[in-house]
């Protein structure tokens, strides 16, 4: 009883309270992040085949990955072109459709929702699966070509110009999480700065250029750089949909990372690919950092 | 006025909700108390339970790679099992093949192998370097696992320095299936062992006749038979960088893809011949398709028609048969299994019960226990008359089996898969496709080892 009373003393302190409240965050930090990181960047200086010893070797994992390599350039690039591509494409859709829908109207909740839930299901293996049946030769898309009357039989998973299109289509249909940031931004722009200009007689376009699309350049930076990240991160869309195929055109980083660390027993060389990802996305997030003051508006600085 | 209305009914469905609402509020209090309460007895039940788990139920990790059919039979015999010992449950896991040795890498490097893996003649070096596996022999000497009627040679084929580390679970042999249907409509036979010029031939005349097209299969597995042919080993020649089998491998090869009768590339690539499931001779795309002689089982059941098994076809100036059997793949024991002792009881079952087989259908390979293995012969069904015909029939002119496959097979498999594409896309000629595939298998065996 005694013993209760002193831990419950202790435990009412307010300092103490505070890390216990946070200790979930903490233990779950620790364990699926911190640690494993710590690790990772242990393991990319040796030689570790998962079932015995890891072996010191230096930097020998990064030497054959920049120079022994070719592979590793040739799915770094296929992830670049899937990043430029997709990024942007899914910032756009996810834009067009936010301002459709920031209007009150009966069904606007209705349709959030809708637009929102290919961002929950879209990177689930079900719906990759569905995904490849689509896109197959005898799938729905090409029924539906011919249903307009375009002759098409085109194997679109099975041709390396059109595979990863249908990867990038996969990811730009996801753009929910998106489309609700900017439909949050906008709605906070202020209402005074549309009345303004409408009585000084601007037209809807001059009026999405001159005060929306400015007005909202932090989400969009905020978006831009979350998209980033996940388009390098990339991994079940390839892993499921093509499986790299055809020819690696669309074998993804992370998939080339995971077949290294697991199929190939290759867990020093695997780590060595995750910290270089790890690199590439700080330098480019610092670049987008340094390069916002030229296009990004914060209201509070003036 | 149409506000009215719309106030009206949105009221409606305001209170209605409300109502409702409360209701679950207070069902969920409710039930939450009641939940609480029937959680302290579950508790207390638990820790009953908990103590009598300690004497009696023993739960045993079971893990597999295969298809659908295998998977639905290996659960029925499990809980067939579980009927028969009470206390014993064993938790079936399952993947793909693809799947299995990623995720068994991974769980073996976190201590977490399930006390029953299935093995591959391929990986049985690897696993054993590292100690990962439980020696069977103690197990076997004492009865544990009954031997009496399973051959010798059969036992040996999982033993790996003086010990036995891994259960052959069934005799395989590599098997080329056709459509017979097809090959009836095109008028053409099927021999035991065609030449490649013969497979080449009729080929072109099931194009003709029924617009069938042909896979020629540029993996792992066809190159280790084609070098064989030339009375040499794939993983040998790759080893001394002798480009001399797979120069005239992937020059066979070129002249089956440039035939009108090939499948497409891209179709291919969309039909993926690595899962049975997928299987371009599924759908009837392709007429024929390479694969190993227990996996016919699953494909006649998945295509639902008479599908004909034969050998695979010979290189016409091969000096040697190719042909080889296999363990079809191994039973194992995990060395850091709590209960090597009941996992070696559950091997005994599936080695020498004659029910559980029935019930696994020899879909794993031909039965090791020769009496089980006549026993299913006499009452199952027709499929599996066919593989055991053919197993018979290798047997007769089989050569001995490559050692087994080095580290680094993995990734060279992943190798030649991809030079195989490359091939049929018209990116490498034949000679730079072997020049590739030999030079990286050689930088990767030396790296690996």
């Amino acid at each position: 009883m005694k013993k209760q009373n002193k831990l419950r003393h202790y435990l009412g302190k307010q300092e103490i309270a505070g890390y216990v409240f946070i200790l979930p965050f903490i233990i779950g930090f620790l364990a699926f992040m911190a640690i494993p990181m710590f690790l990772s960047f242990v393991f990319s200086f040796t030689d570790y085949d998962i079932l015995s010893k890891p072996a010191f070797i230096g930097i020998n994992n990064f030497k054959n990955m920049f120079f022994n390599d070719p592979k590793f350039w040739k799915v770094f690039k296929v992830t670049l072109k899937y990043v430029i591509f997709s990024v942007p494409l899914k910032l756009l859709m996810a834009l067009l459709v936010a301002l459709l829908l920031v209007r009150n109207t009966k069904l606007s909740g209705f349709y959030r929702a809708v637009y929102y839930l290919p961002s929950i299901i879209g990177s689930s293996v079900a719906v990759a699966i569905l995904w490849r049946r689509m896109f197959a030769s005898d799938g729905v898309i090409n029924s539906i070509l011919q249903s307009i009357g375009i002759p098409s039989n085109i194997p679109w998973l099975g041709r390396e110009s059109t595979a990863i299109w249908t990867l990038i289509i996969l990811t730009v249909w996801q753009f929910g999480s998106s489309m609700l940031i900017f439909l949050s931004g906008i709605k906070q722009i202020p209402v005074t700065l549309y009345e303004s200009a409408k009585v000084d007689g601007a037209i809807g376009i001059q009026r999405f250029f001159k005060i929306t699309l400015p007005m909202l350049t932090p989400t969009i930076f905020f978006n831009l750089i979350n998209q980033l990240i996940n388009g390098f991160m990339a991994f079940t869309q390839s892993y499921i949909i093509t499986q790299g195929k055809p020819r690696d055109s669309t074998l993804f980083y992370t998939v080339y990372m995971y077949q290294n660390s697991f199929t190939y027993n290759k867990m020093g060389y695997g780590s060595a690919m995750a910290w270089f990802m790890i690199l590439i996305l700080s330098v480019l997030t610092f670049i987008l950092f340094k390069t916002q003051k030229y296009w990004v508006y914060y209201e509070a600085e003036n | 006025m149409k506000k009215k209305i719309f106030a009206f009914v949105f009221s409606t469905i305001f209170i209605f909700g409300t109502v409702v609402g409360c209701g679950n509020n207070n069902g969920t209090n409710s039930s939450g108390k009641q939940g609480e309460d029937a959680e302290v007895t579950s508790e207390n039940k638990e820790t009953e339970n908990d103590n009598n788990n300690e004497n009696s139920e023993i739960i045993l990790g079971f893990y597999w790679w295969g298809n659908q059919v295998r998977n639905d039979v290996t659960k029925r015999a499990l809980d067939l099992y579980m009927e028969q010992n009470e206390g014993v449950v064993i938790k079936p896991e399952f993947s793909d093949w693809g799947g299995y040795w990623d995720k068994l890498a991974a769980m073996t490097a976190g201590g977490n192998m399930p006390d029953i893996v299935q093995q591959d003649y391929s990986f049985l070096n690897q696993y054993n370097d590292s100690g990962q596996l439980a020696d069977l022999k103690p197990f076997m000497d004492d009865g544990t696992i009954d031997i009496s009627k399973v051959p010798e040679s059969i036992i040996e084929s999982g033993k790996i320095d003086d010990k036995i580390i891994a259960l052959s679970n069934g005799s395989n042999a590599p098997s080329f299936a056709y459509d017979k249907a097809v090959v009836e409509e095109a008028g053409v036979t099927i021999p035991l062992q065609m030449t490649m010029n013969e497979f080449y031939e009729i080929s072109e005349i099931i194009y003709e006749k029924t617009g069938k097209l042909t896979f020629f299969d540029t993996g792992i597995n066809a190159l280790q038979l084609y070098t064989r042919g030339c009375g040499s080993h794939m993983f040998e020649e790759f080893a001394e960088g002798d480009y001399s089998s797979s120069t005239k491998f992937y020059s066979l090869a070129k002249r089956f893809s440039d035939s009108p009768s090939a499948i497409p590339p891209e179709i291919l690539t969309e039909k993926d011949p690595g899962v049975i499931e997928t299987k371009p001779i599924i759908d009837g795309t392709t007429w024929n398709d390479f694969s190993f002689s227990n996996q016919y089982i699953s494909i006649s059941e998945a295509t639902g028609r008479d599908i004909g098994i034969t050998m695979i076809p010979i290189d016409d100036d091969a000096t040697t048969q190719p042909m080889f059997l296999k363990p079809s793949q191994f039973f194992s024991i995990a060395e850091t299994s709590d209960h090597k002792e009941e996992a070696a009881k559950v091997l005994d079952y599936i080695t020498n019960s004659i029910e559980c087989n029935k019930i696994l259908k020899a879909e794993r390979g031909i039965p090791i226990n020769t009496e089980v293995a006549e026993a299913l012969k006499a009452e199952v069904d027709p499929t599996f008359a066919v593989v055991f015909d053919y197993i018979n029939e290798v047997g007769k002119v089989a050569t001995p089996i490559d050692d087994p496959d080095p580290n680094g097979k993995g990734e060279i498999e992943q190798l030649i898969n991809r030079v195989g594409e490359d091939l049929r896309y018209g990116e490498v000629t034949a000679d730079e496709a072997a020049k590739n595939v030999v030079d990286q298998s050689k930088s990767i065996l030396e790296s690996s080892n």
